[in-house]
């Protein structure tokens, strides 16, 4: 049996912890009534308490810039690099854990070198290779610049995934007659579906949380996705913190309501090594 | 490989490998090659000129402050997530009400865009009305111009950064508290031992394999990164917080010194390969 906590030990551990979730929180917080305070209130007033309640930011935001818009464009990438992202990575990774080949270990290790390579060592050739193809400040250059960094960690989370799957469970389904497609589609695919969620958590995430490659492929305000479309109104002259913070908060609820109810999902990727900046 | 599994191993291999080939192998060694050449825009034939533009940036002064400011960035961010990470993580994995919900909440800061990171610290941290300018100015420390100057714009970048990047380390390191065997402890506390000898002594040395890899992954990110800092102070003031990511940008995308700009972006990748090795040949990753 575990001794009980000592009175004060608990009041020390309650306070630490407190604390903590002030410091974790409050951003959050400071950010969502921000955008919902009213204009005269925001320029005068560093109350905590919420309020004046006023929806004008968000009015604002959506009918004079190009918010929603850069939302659309947002979504499209996110969900189509997701996709390219799952069915290249899980036929990889599934073929590099369940044959003999040569090169194995090569895709394996270049994999994690690319891991190192700074975003923008890539980005410089990629808009290169973009002007020649025409793909400069299109969905489809970002899409593509997205996945050079979702797939290899996609690789990488499956492989270990498959890796800890036993082979037996496919034999044993084609013992029962099945071909190996078969097999591949009715028992792996359905028994990796956690492994496969978390690919698709992280691969969303990193394509819609990105700054970097959005910023240098896209130049038109009706190609930026959400986090350029964002940075840009700081400093545009008549919108103010209001409206920023009322974007802010849009941008993030979709992760918020992820994280609600794929959390566990989000600590198994974070703790298999998928990085997020 | 054997024949008859062809007819799988290769339709499964060939489209991951593709995209891997053309758009990262093929422009990682675009990218060195560019670093030799000179161009005076993304659309004007190259023209070779050896290591003219690698002498060249070993003559700025910007480079090195902007290899100085990297390495102060990147450092002293690295330590304080570790740190502060480790920390929050065994207050999180004492006994105490709503620990879940906490323990999720405290992910939070991880997930948010850095876009919404930095503008809402930028909003608080206004010089006008920003809520943590005027808390410090109540507390009776003056007016802070927390971006404007400075050595505190580096400071400020490197607590932003910490804010944002912590629940990584908090998170795996929690994960790989519970795989300590709880015997091993009580037997611990049954000696007589302290919480601090039971950390040093049992805790550390357990997880310094998992610390290993948390503070490499974190090293090779934070020495990467550009988002934050560029849109934070844009790499001032007077270059202040100016590092090799945001000399890089500023010399492909700005100036259009594409041939400078790769040849910073492949220093800095030398650089980084260097010092995760040296990382690697000192704390060697078993498995």
């Amino acid at each position: 049996m575990p001794k009980k906590d000592t009175p004060v030990k608990k009041v020390v551990i309650y306070s630490l912890v407190i604390f903590i979730a002030i410091y974790s929180f409050f951003p959050i917080y400071w950010m969502f009534i921000s955008s919902c305070r009213s204009y005269r209130a925001l320029f005068s007033s560093t109350s905590l308490i919420p309020g004046p309640f006023s929806l004008k930011s968000y009015e604002n935001l959506l009918g004079m810039t190009k918010y929603l818009i850069n939302f659309k464009n947002s979504l499209w990438v996110a969900f189509v690099t997701t996709g390219i992202t799952l069915i290249c990575s899980i036929l990889m990774s599934y073929v590099v854990t369940r044959y003999r080949m040569r090169g194995k270990q090569f895709i394996l290790h270049s994999m994690l070198f690319i891991y190192m390579f700074p975003p923008l060592l890539l980005a410089v050739p990629l808009y290169f290779i973009f002007t020649k193809l025409r793909l400069t400040d299109t969905l489809w250059g970002l899409i593509i610049s997205h996945t050079t960094i979702t797939l290899p960690l996609g690789v990488w989370l499956l492989w270990g995934f498959f890796k800890a799957m036993p082979f037996e469970l496919e034999e044993a389904a084609m013992v029962d007659g099945a071909s190996r497609i078969k097999a591949f589609f009715w028992v792996v695919l359905p028994l990796s579906l956690p492994g496969i969620l978390t690919v698709s958590i992280f691969s969303f995430l990193l394509s819609w949380t990105d700054y970097t490659f959005g910023l240098i492929i896209l130049s038109s305000d009706i190609q930026k996705t959400l986090p350029i479309g964002l940075a840009t109104m700081l400093g545009a002259g008549d919108l103010n913190w209001g409206e920023i913070m009322a974007g802010a908060f849009l941008i993030s609820v979709p992760l918020l309501i992820m994280l609600v109810f794929l959390s566990k999902y989000f600590v198994k990727g974070l703790t298999a090594g998928a990085i997020k900046g | 490989m054997k024949r008859k599994d062809r007819h799988i191993i290769i339709p499964f291999l060939t489209p991951g490998v593709l995209i891997t080939f053309f758009f990262i192998v093929v422009p990682f060694f675009m990218a060195i090659r560019l670093g030799f050449y000179h161009m005076e825009s993304y659309i004007s034939p190259p023209k070779f000129v050896g290591f003219a533009n690698y002498i060249q940036i070993f003559h700025e002064s910007s480079f090195w402050n902007a290899l100085k400011n990297g390495f102060v960035y990147g450092f002293i961010s690295i330590a304080l997530q570790v740190s502060i990470g480790i920390g929050i993580a065994l207050i999180l994995n004492e006994t105490f009400k709503g620990k879940s919900f906490i323990r999720g909440l405290t992910l939070l800061p991880y997930i948010l865009p850095t876009v919404v990171v930095a503008l809402t610290w930028q909003w608080m941290l206004d010089g006008s009305i920003g809520v943590i300018t005027h808390a410090v100015n109540k507390l009776g420390l003056g007016k802070v111009n927390w971006l404007e100057t400075p050595t505190l714009a580096m400071f400020t970048v490197i607590m932003v950064s910490v804010w944002t990047w912590t629940p990584f380390v908090t998170t795996c390191f929690l994960a790989a508290l519970q795989t300590i065997p709880l015997d091993l402890m009580d037997a611990a506390k049954v000696d007589g031992t302290t919480s601090w000898q039971r950390f040093f002594y049992i805790t550390l040395p357990i997880l310094k394999p998992i610390l290993v890899i948390i503070i490499l992954l974190r090293g090779i990110w934070m020495f990467n990164k550009f988002d934050i800092i560029w849109i934070m102070t844009k790499g001032g003031p007077l270059g202040a917080t100016e590092h090799l990511p945001i000399l890089t940008y500023q010399k492909a995308f700005q100036t259009y010194d594409i041939g400078g700009g790769t040849a910073v972006a492949t220093i800095s990748f030398v650089i980084l390969f260097i010092i995760v090795f040296i990382y690697l040949k000192i704390f060697p990753i078993e498995g």
